[in-house]
């Protein structure tokens, strides 16, 4: 993979500052298969160690590859999607100050700025002190990692003077179709999104957030992504969803400046200032029925969503990237060729005034539903765009989706993402400005 | 005092400082002593050379040579020629209150060894089964770095703590006494509103305890630890269980002695203790992650739902400590300490909306089943932010 595909066209940043993980701990005792050197005190190895250690590593593939934390835009929005994510939704505890949150974010900025340039928290550790970081990712090629943090509704009520810098589009959403929300599953005054390829690095991230954390913010709730069901560049090919259908087609990709610019980053339309170059982040927990599903014969699975199963080609004719026709007659004579309930020509632009999000989810499970004993899984739904009401527009479209018999709305929230941070910057700084 | 195999695996106190201890020397065997000099790491006297002393097992006893060695890295190398009445040796401070390392299980042609860092003072080398089981052994020169006894607000709280703890336990055996007539009379009601004020006093001190393999185990163990078997249920919560959910004080008489028994057994080895500044801050995290962990969830109090007042315990033994603790901590770093108080305040206010007079089974506090998750994650919440805020005290104070 090409540098110039690391984090969307604006990150002229150097992205491979600091070595990697495994370069800093090659040699270290502890994980290593070397002499423990200095007690604890090389625990984690020893900083400056790196360049040799990572020219000789046994790196298979891109896994060393960092994506830079700086830039225009934060990372982690226009990147092309990792493969997995963790995703964590904080509140802010009761009784802290306004000075307490800005302290916090200052911290997570340097902590992911560490992060994501495959270094640790920190590393200058002492025995009777608990390590800074948690540890897990050690050894971890850094995947590359992204860092991206948003700002929800309810962070801009009384309690840290900021509901004079409330983006004006950024409330909880209204009461949509077909959704069931799980109050455990809802909301949060912050939220952080980690992607990588290497699903500990990206636990390790909001973990190690949450931990620095501690008695400013407390965990919501959570979910990890397993695989991406989303294309953000054209670099990648198209992965499937637990539907076992191609997702992502016709999503916006990081390629397309104008569309990126037109549906995706926020400017002065959003009210605020320092909210200029971010985007609104909606995450939608979407249960899929995934056994129901399975049930269903391949042509109504292919009605349903208006595609073919395997190629992923509109019905309407072509291969994968064939624009549909949503005019051409089946060839049975009866109604379209994408049938009128058809989860794609629902979603479509065309069918909503040019409507277009930047699609950004993974798949998730939680286990087994305790109540039904059936898997409870389905699609962690992530978009970004530069207003909440495409999403609304969107999810209203679908209400005669006929793809609702088969999934269920059960989590939901929404985010301001500032923008993205130069060296130097931290986050906050233009909140609290 | 070993690792225990049937010690609580989630706790520990012990274990963690035998792990730290283990790391720093590289010892064959390390026997960490819940205080003892011994474990004066290496990070104060690594730069000294290793003494090397033999110790050979005779029916006669285990006499080191040399006797006396220089402080610092000492290895002791045991082997047993042919005492068939003699398998171990072990190092012990002076007063054989405390095994500080050992080399166990040598039959004759066998040997083996283990390594220490050894403070200056006097030392006890014991070998069971022979003619003469103890045998003196010196560690000579001046104590390499600071210490944390040539600190008056350390030793100070040193000493505060191990009246502190005295006392709790010394009231442990009381209250547990008094609990037992209530038992022993057959007063079923009286037995339940004595049994969480009796709690407390374990809840306080509870990472001492543990320092003592399988009394904690025996005293405060659950159903399910160390192994779900009846026999080995014996303490504070198969008497809550008798008592909550069989509603009966059948058999409860002779658990409860047992208890009694054990308690005092630990206030015996209490009155000998020793503790160190680090064992005072790593203590006092402990106390808050079990509140956090088993007193949240429900699972400590489960038959009787009397969480809140052991939680509350739990949280004035680790402040305890941080009191003790204040005026070195005020000194050294007092924006930690201000956070620690911050921090305690805040778990004190959640804790309070449960308060009740005379509250459930008189325990001052609201029946714990009543506490909504939702509730009970704000209170969990605080309490982390707490330990998290105590997990930094260990560092300052244990390189002092």
């Amino acid at each position: 993979m090409t540098d110039e595909l690391t984090n969307g066209q604006d990150n002229q940043d150097d992205p491979s500052a600091g070595p990697s993980r495994r370069g800093l701990l090659a040699g270290a005792g502890l994980f290593g298969a070397g002499a423990v050197a200095g007690g604890l005190g090389g625990y984690f190895g020893h900083s400056g160690g790196g360049s040799a250690a990572a020219n000789t590593s046994d790196v298979v593939g891109d896994s060393d590859q960092t994506v830079s934390f700086y830039g225009t835009h934060q990372a982690g929005i226009a990147t092309p999607a990792q493969d997995r994510l963790a995703f964590g939704t904080m509140n802010v505890v009761s009784g802290t100050s306004r000075s307490d949150l800005r302290d916090l974010l200052k911290d997570w900025t340097t902590a992911a700025a560490r992060m994501t340039a495959g270094q640790l928290v920190g590393q200058d550790n002492q025995p009777y002190a608990p390590p800074l970081d948690t540890g897990e990712a050690v050894g971890s090629p850094v995947s590359r990692l992204t860092i991206t943090v948003g700002y929800g509704p309810s962070l801009f009520d009384k309690r840290f003077g900021l509901a004079g810098k409330k983006p004006s589009a950024l409330t909880q959403l209204p009461p949509l179709p077909n959704e069931n929300l799980d109050p455990d599953y809802t909301d949060g005054d912050l939220c952080i999104q980690a992607c990588s390829d290497d699903p500990l690095v990206a636990f390790h991230a909001v973990r190690n957030l949450a931990r620095i954390g501690m008695g400013v913010v407390e965990h919501n709730w959570m979910e990890l992504g397993f695989g991406r069901t989303s294309t953000t560049s054209t670099a990648e090919a198209t992965p499937r969803n637990l539907l076992g259908f191609k997702d992502g087609t016709r999503n916006i990709k990081a390629e397309q400046t104008e569309l990126m610019n037109q549906y995706v980053w926020t400017g002065p339309e959003s009210g605020q200032a320092w909210f200029h170059g971010g985007s609104y982040l909606v995450a939608r927990k979407i249960r899929i029925f995934v056994e129901n599903w399975d049930r269903d014969y391949l042509q109504d699975q292919e009605h349903v969503i208006g595609r073919s199963k395997v190629a992923g080609a509109p019905l309407s004719g072509g291969t994968e990237f064939t624009e549909p026709n949503f005019a051409k007659k089946s060839s049975t004579g009866l109604g379209p060729a994408i049938p009128m309930d058809a989860h794609m020509r629902l979603a479509s632009h065309e069918h909503n005034g040019g409507t277009r999000i930047l699609r950004r989810g993974y798949s998730f499970t939680d286990g087994i539903d305790p109540q039904r004993g059936t898997l409870l899984g389905g699609l962690f739904f992530i978009a970004f765009m530069q207003n909440p009401s495409q999403f609304i527009k969107l999810q209203n479209s679908l209400a005669a989706d006929a793809l609702n018999e088969y999934i269920q709305h059960t989590g939901s929230a929404v985010f301001a993402c500032p923008p993205g941070l130069k060296k130097g910057q931290s986050w906050g700084d233009t909140l609290f400005a | 005092m070993r690792l225990d195999g049937n010690r609580r695996p989630m706790r520990g106190r012990t274990s963690r400082l035998t792990a730290v201890i283990a790391l720093i020397t590289g010892a064959v065997v390390v026997a960490a002593g819940c205080s003892s000099s011994a474990s004066k790491s290496k990070t104060t006297a690594d730069s000294g050379k290793t003494a090397t002393v033999s110790i050979s097992l005779t029916p006669q006893g285990c006499a080191a040579k040399p006797a006396k060695v220089a402080t610092g890295d000492v290895q002791f190398n045991v082997t047993n020629k042919n005492a068939s009445a003699v398998s171990e040796a072990e190092l012990r401070t002076s007063n054989g209150s405390k095994i500080l390392g050992e080399q166990e299980n040598l039959t004759p042609g066998l040997s083996g060894g283990f390594e220490l860092t050894l403070a200056p003072g006097s030392y006890e080398l014991n070998c069971p089964g022979a003619s003469q089981e103890h045998w003196k052994f010196t560690v000579t020169g001046k104590s390499t770095g600071a210490s944390w006894q040539s600190n008056p607000q350390l030793a100070s709280a040193v000493k505060g703590y191990t009246t502190y703890i005295d006392e709790q336990t010394t009231d442990l055996v009381s209250s547990s006494q008094t609990f037992c007539q209530a038992v022993n009379a057959g007063n079923l009601n009286q037995a339940k509103i004595l049994y969480p004020k009796t709690r407390v006093y374990y809840e306080r001190i509870e990472p001492v305890a543990e320092i003592w393999g399988t009394l904690d185990t025996e005293i405060d163990g659950r159903w399910e630890n160390p192994v779900t078997v009846a026999s080995q249920f014996i303490g504070f919560h198969r008497l809550e269980q008798l008592m909550w959910s069989d509603n009966t004080l059948k058999g409860a008489p002779a658990l409860c002695s047992g208890l009694v028994k054990h308690e005092q057994q630990l206030l015996t080895l209490v009155k000998s203790a020793q503790y160190n500044p680090l064992e005072l801050a790593s203590g006092a995290t402990d106390l808050v992650n079990e509140a956090a962990t088993s007193k949240i969830s429900g699972e400590e109090e489960r038959y009787s739902n009397t969480d809140l007042p052991v939680f509350k315990a739990n949280v004035d033994g680790a402040m305890e400590v941080v009191t003790l603790l204040t005026p070195y901590l005020q000194k050294k770093d007092p924006s930690l300490l201000a956070q620690i108080k911050q921090r305690d305040a805040a778990v004190l206010t959640a804790l309070s909306k449960y308060q009740a007079s005379p509250g459930y089974d008189d325990t001052g506090y609201v029946e714990y089943s009543t506490v909504l998750d939702t509730q009970r994650r704000t209170l969990s919440s605080s309490v982390n932010a707490l330990a998290e805020t105590l997990s930094k005290v260990s560092t300052q104070v244990g390189t002092a």
